[in-house]
């Protein structure tokens, strides 16, 4: 008989306990060590605060309680969600339109679906600094194209007004054709005979568009949602590159403000309890985009 | 209500033809199964009459109307899909009102309609679920909704009961049955199932290949087969079919000379002159057991299929597997011996090149 503590039986067989904690061992491994270890540690960083030799000492809730009266974080966490909802809109409704081209531009060769797609597949250093140059004010191409049409030149970046709608475009360049190809990957698996259905019934293109294609499209497009959300929310690099959060703090987001808290401050605890802010809000989004798919499920 | 016709109908996919020139009239109110095995058309024809296919020759009229170039919408026809097509994102009673809504019907007009036509199938508890909630058999009947609440010229029906099990199969196609006699309308049935065809059809269309091999009602194409291949292929267990040689009188199996099939009658076709090889084709429930009969053919019981309502018998004759249907209170063993004998009446000849029928 097979006991716990004679792993192996008369047979010389690994007991069924051994061999399930033999092979989940190397994922429980990998998810303590890279998962709940890093993330418990900025919790434990949060409740403290470092005194001016570098060492630590217990703050409680303190960071907390300073993070509410901080008129830096209130406007971190206002660009945050302005970025993240003018962001999320404009790729859905982008990537939507673009899939919906390339579904129907059936024959459209591989090479032009390709370059379709190509933005999110640059690095966001190359992204970023092209587009610097790009809506440079005084040499860029965008005041030029701007100008030649008669219309005012814009300081885009350098506006306070400007750099987070600013922002928000090039982030729709580069990530609305990765919404596309999600949104095309939903748009081919649609029942074609719903389709024809839907043509004997007399409904037109744009019927069919708004009462068909559209909510059929909801779950996929709740699974698009969800992912961006997880990367807008977190928007960091390109600001990083771009504005470095200004001018005057117009494109400080929460992640940035934290950055700058942590390593340019060094105030690690603080910077920590952003962070853990920041984790709650992006999962408490997943939590109820996720109950919005289920919701919109067919 | 309106009769269909398809004059020299031609439907091709680049320089594959489909139908090569198709001629089929259908009456008004008739209800007519079209039927063959997959590939011989049957479905694309049924798209064609839907317009959700173009035709690249011949006419197609639905009443007066000629509809070769007419969209699918106008053409006032309604289709019941084999995977049911039901807007999955919609409630059944969704569903049913969405072909009236797109006609901009009044709102009072659609309920009313939704509700005679759930009445009708039964599926008033349901008009508030989505398709997912439903069975197969409910979803099936929502598609039939859908299709009946449009009050439609022609009906549709491509395969809908392929997606049911054996049982449900048998009770919906009474229902739909039943419910063509009620509704009086042009049905168009698709299928591949020839109980489906036999039970339900006033004519049978058997298709192969896109040409129409014999149009019927369903007990002229079970009794009298215009080729091999409806022979064939209407009946099941399929007909028997032997060659046979002109001896004399006498139908003798072409490998076995001294075993007597049949016995030609007075009424000889011209086709039949001495020493000619045709095939004979006699169904298994025609034939009977005959132990009196010194004429019976003498058969050595290879297999035995006991269905309850009646016992099929394999044996061979002269090396040709053949099947009989006998009754059920006989009980033969395998190697047992039995003497059969054709029905009189009942033996179809076909010739050998064509497989046309000799009559």
């Amino acid at each position: 008989m097979t006991t716990a503590s004679n792993p192996r039986s008369a047979s010389g067989a690994i007991s069924p306990r051994l061999q399930l904690a033999s092979l989940s061992a190397p994922s429980v491994i990998f998810t303590v060590a890279m998962i709940a270890f890093p993330f418990g540690y900025t919790i434990w960083l949060s409740l403290q605060t470092f005194t001016a030799t570098g060492m630590t000492r217990f703050a409680g809730a303190d960071n907390y309680v300073r993070m509410i009266s901080d008129e830096q974080f209130w406007n971190g966490l206002t660009i945050t969600f302005y970025l993240y909802f003018l962001s999320l809109v404009l790729q859905l409704v982008f990537g939507t339109v673009l899939a919906l081209l390339m579904f129907r531009a059936k024959k459209l060769p591989g090479i032009v679906r390709s370059l379709f797609i190509s933005p999110f597949m640059m690095p966001p250093v190359v992204a970023g600094m092209m587009w610097l140059v790009i809506l440079d004010p005084s040499l860029g191409a965008a005041n030029y194209i701007l100008t030649s049409f008669g219309l005012p030149p814009s300081n885009w970046l350098a506006s306070p007004a400007f750099v987070v709608p600013t922002l928000a475009l090039i982030d729709t360049w580069q990530w609305s054709p990765y919404v596309a190809l999600i949104v095309l990957g939903g748009l081919q698996a649609l029942p074609p005979s719903v389709y024809e259905a839907a043509e004997i019934d007399g409904a037109s293109g744009w019927q069919v568009l708004w009462r068909i294609t559209l909510p059929l499209l909801l779950p996929t497009l709740a699974t698009a949602t969800i992912l961006r959300s997880v990367d807008l929310l977190r928007f960091f690099d390109l600001i990083y590159i771009t504005t470095q959060g200004g001018p005057a703090n117009a494109s400080t987001t929460l992640n940035i403000y934290g950055f700058r808290m942590g390593f340019e401050f060094f105030q690690l605890g603080y910077a920590s309890s952003l962070m853990v802010t920041l984790s709650i809000i992006v999962l408490g989004a997943v939590i109820v985009l996720n109950r919005v798919r289920n919701a919109v499920a067919w | 209500m309106a009769s269909i016709s398809m004059r020299s109908l031609v439907k091709t996919y680049g320089d594959f033809t489909v139908i090569p020139g198709l001629d089929l009239e259908i009456a008004d109110h008739e209800f007519v199964v079209l039927v063959g095995p997959s590939g011989c058309g049957k479905s694309t024809l049924l798209r064609v009459l839907a317009g959700l296919e173009r035709i690249n020759g011949g006419d197609l009229y639905i009443g007066d109307d000629r509809v070769n170039d007419v969209p699918a919408a106008r053409r006032d026809i309604a289709m019941v899909f084999q995977d049911y097509a039901l807007y999955p994102h919609m409630t059944v009673r969704q569903n049913m009102a969405f072909a009236l809504e797109m006609r901009g019907m009044d709102k009072a007009e659609i309920e009313t309609r939704v509700k005679r036509a759930a009445g009708l199938l039964h599926i008033e508890d349901f008009l508030d679920r989505r398709p997912k909630a439903l069975s197969g058999g409910q979803r099936q009947r929502v598609a039939m909704g859908r299709a009946i609440v449009r009050d439609p010229r022609v009906f549709l029906f491509d395969e809908p009961l392929s997606n049911l099990d054996a049982k449900l199969r048998a009770q919906v196609r009474a229902e739909i049955k039943a419910l063509s006699q009620q509704l009086r309308t042009t049905m168009v049935f698709v299928t591949h199932d020839q109980v489906e065809a036999m039970t339900m059809a006033d004519r049978i269309v058997i298709m192969k290949s896109g040409i129409i091999q014999q149009v019927g009602s369903p007990e002229d194409v079970y009794e009298r087969p215009a080729n091999l291949f409806v022979a064939g292929f209407i009946g099941s267990p399929a007909m028997n079919v032997l060659p046979v040689t002109v001896a004399g009188d006498r139908l003798v199996l072409s490998n076995a000379r001294s075993v007597q099939i049949a016995s030609l009658g007075s009424k000889r076709p011209a086709a039949l002159i001495e020493g000619a090889t045709v095939d004979l084709g006699i169904r298994p429930e025609h034939f009977e057991v005959a132990p009196d009969d010194p004429n019976a053919i003498a058969v050595t019981v290879d297999l035995v299929e006991p269905l309850g309502s009646d016992t099929l018998i394999h044996f061979k004759l002269a090396e040709i597997n053949a099947i009989a249907r006998v009754s059920p209170d006989l009980r033969p063993k395998p190697g047992d011996s039995l003497s059969l004998s054709p029905v009189p009446g009942k033996i179809h000849l076909f010739e050998r090149e064509t497989g046309e029928v000799i009559r």
